[in-house]
């Protein structure tokens, strides 16, 4: 079957090839990225790291890219205060912005014609779909912000207009910050409520010595969509991470992330949460490779599965023989809530050098009698009080959106999510 | 105000309450003393309706109505108050949210209009001063990262605010410190009025020096073996009790 799709794959490919920009990725790269992909095949729910995702979106999907649309966005979330805004449509730059003073924001239509296309870290242990993005990618961002610039926070919104039976969309981003530069990102993936789109995208951190990158990542896309992602980061000394993501929409979305920890002292936090309801499911795959000396992760998911939703973590730390003095910290937990949903939390730790110090913990239960008696106690209503424990519970991580206006709404998506509005709205 | 007539309960299996009598009427505080394991906290939670709590035989009347046919946010918002032994750390719930959803559901159920946020903010923040706790706790999830004393002022100050009919308080002397025990002997005080009662479960004697009951009961093996006055209590501290084991032998 794998090989029938990967066969589809190449027949889809040869017969768009020609109208993909060479400005994004030059033919003879995409052609290289899509014989890489079917050298190692389709991921398949046999593979260790993939066990938890649903991947049959991906063998009915079309893979060529989705036309571009009439470009009629959909309502879009209110800017966040303090961000410049780029949107982009079916993987298309739509509305463009004026770059934060030292920040360089390249796409296709900025590129020159010939100009070097950046390439995905080769090195990713798991870069099938992100060859997959290279393969059929329809517009880059590159975003530049040059040495020891504290710049204004960025915006990127990829928006999911197309149905998956017209083309997937393709975003790609990478992000580049020299040496002292400090940026906040924020990245959504949303779209229309309806739409059965099928997301691919790949994100790429680069961050240079001393270079301070704060990156929230929000998946709202329409209940129908899949979403695939591959991120990966490399830092450098004295770098710092700070990587937030919040998954809510989509019907199967599976996101990779991969870390690398290559100068001594950087640090990285990925925090995650997930609300997984009706037949969802959401996984969420996360390596930190720790190679340098002195490097600090640390890794908190907390994901509710209602209904017949499954959320899962798979959480994995690699300390290389070079990284003493480690310092790596796993918090995951999940929450299930009915008897047909399903957490898999896997905390995996492997360590091939001594003095480092590394904690994880992983539980997933129910909710908690003794909270919910409590609040009952104080004659709360027991569905009111166990969507307040459930909010609870994601504030972990939802309390670490810095900027006000996206934690407000994330929270109203979240809330949404939900389906009790009302209950809760006091809260935001 | 509470009547419990022949109140038997089992907890996982087992009867700790085997006939329990008791009566406290409108404006009265009373005391429910006694060794440990004797049933005063399984009495606590059968009267706030904690499931687990089974009750097998007998009956409990709070203002003339059948307490237990009701759910445990009924009881509540009819007026019934447990201060629990150990306060639940609740982290990502907000205290003053909790709170004002609490006199909230107490209203809507009276059919009273949603309480005014700014005179709510008022009303918590006097109640705090008499509490003697920081104004941070505002902002901080219920019970999240208290000591053991604040806990205790919490319960307390959240009762101060719903004013209950009947408060339940267990053990809520356990673990403080002499002066957070005034405090709260204070808060408790404080809410006395001819149409509420208080029921207060105690190990120790040390809490009715400062809140003087108008009876003491003494619970052994799931019984009322004995009521009285203070002075009941006065000499539990003085001779233990022993004595009274013995004869609920």
């Amino acid at each position: 079957m794998n090989g029938a799709v990967l066969n589809r794959l190449k027949e889809e490919f040869g017969a768009v090839r020609a109208a993909l920009p060479e400005s994004v990725i030059g033919s003879a790269r995409r052609g290289e990225a899509l014989e890489a992909l079917c050298a190692q095949g389709l991921p398949g729910t046999r593979d260790e790291n993939w066990r938890y995702t649903d991947l049959r979106r991906l063998e009915q999907a079309r893979f060529a890219p989705a036309q571009a649309q009439a470009a009629v966005l959909p309502p879009l979330p209110t800017a966040p205060e303090g961000y410049v805004r780029y949107v982009f449509l079916d993987g298309r730059l739509h509305t463009d912005a004026d770059a934060p003073h030292g920040v360089v924001v390249r796409t296709a239509r900025s590129q020159e014609p010939g100009s070097t296309p950046w390439r995905l870290e080769a090195r990713l242990p798991e870069a099938r779909l992100a060859l997959l993005n290279e393969t059929f990618a329809t517009d880059a961002v590159s975003i530049d912000v040059a040495p020891g610039t504290q710049a204004t926070g960025i915006e990127l919104l990829f928006v999911a207009s197309a149905a998956a039976t017209e083309g997937a969309s393709y975003p790609r981003v990478r992000l580049a910050l020299g040496a002292g530069a400090r940026v906040s990102v924020i990245e959504r993936h949303l779209g229309r409520a309806e739409a059965h789109s099928l997301v691919n995208s790949a994100v790429h951190v680069d961050l240079a010595a001393a270079a301070t990158l704060t990156h929230y990542r929000v998946q709202q896309l329409g209940a129908q969509a899949a979403w695939f992602d591959t991120l990966s980061a490399e830092l450098a000394a004295e770098a710092r991470y700070d990587l937030l993501a919040v998954g809510a929409g989509a019907l199967s979305a599976r996101s990779t992330v991969h870390a690398r920890l290559s100068g001594r002292g950087a640090a990285m936090s990925l925090a995650a949460a997930a609300l997984a309801d009706g037949q969802q499911s959401l996984d969420l795959y996360a390596l930190s490779e720790h190679i340098a000396p002195h490097t600090r992760t640390e890794q908190t998911f907390r994901g509710i599965a209602s209904s017949r939703a499954r959320a899962a973590f798979n959480g994995k730390v690699i300390v290389r023989e070079t990284a003493r003095g480690t310092d790596s910290r796993q918090s995951l937990r999940g929450l299930l809530d009915g008897t047909q949903c399903e957490i898999d939390l896997r905390p995996q730790l492997e360590i091939y050098t001594d003095e480092v110090r590394c904690s994880h913990g992983a539980t997933a239960g129910k909710l908690d009698e003794n909270m919910l008696f409590y609040l009952l106690s104080r004659g709360i209503a027991p569905e009111a009080a166990q969507h307040l424990l459930k909010w609870a519970f994601l504030e972990d991580v939802i309390a670490k959106i810095a900027p006000r206006d996206l934690r407000r709404q994330v929270e109203t998506t979240l809330l949404g999510q939900m389906r009790d509005l009302d209950t809760l709205k006091e809260l935001l | 105000m509470l009547t419990i007539k022949n109140l038997h309960a089992t907890v996982d299996g087992q009867e700790i309450l085997k006939g329990l009598e008791l009566e406290v009427p409108e404006g009265e505080v009373h005391a429910i003393m006694g060794p440990n394991g004797s049933g005063k906290s399984t009495l606590a939670h059968v009267l706030a309706g904690r499931p687990g709590y089974t009750v097998t035989a007998g009956s409990v009347h709070f203002k003339g109505r059948d307490l237990l046919a009701l759910s445990p946010e009924e009881r509540a918002r009819e007026g019934v108050f447990l201060g629990f032994q150990y306060p639940v750390e609740i982290p990502g719930v907000n205290n003053v949210y909790l709170l004002k959803a609490a006199v909230n559901a107490a209203r809507a159920h009276r059919g009273e209009p949603e309480v005014d946020a700014f005179e709510f903010l008022t009303l918590v923040r006097e109640k705090m001063r008499l509490m003697r706790m920081d104004d941070s706790m505002l902002s901080r999830g219920v019970n999240e990262g208290f000591s053991g004393g604040e806990k205790k002022r919490n319960e307390i100050l959240q009762m101060l605010v719903l004013e209950p009919s009947l408060a339940v308080l267990d053990e809520t002397d356990s673990g403080l410190d002499i002066d957070a025990l005034k405090i709260v002997a204070h808060g408790v005080n404080t809410l006395r009025a001819p149409n509420r009662s208080q029921l207060l479960v105690t190990h120790y004697q040390r809490l009715l020096e400062h809140i003087v009951p108008d009876a003491v009961h003494v619970l052994v093996k799931g019984r009322i073996v004995r009521s009285g006055d203070r002075t009941l209590a006065l000499e539990l501290e003085k001779r233990g009790y022993d004595w009274l084991i013995g004869e609920a032998a």
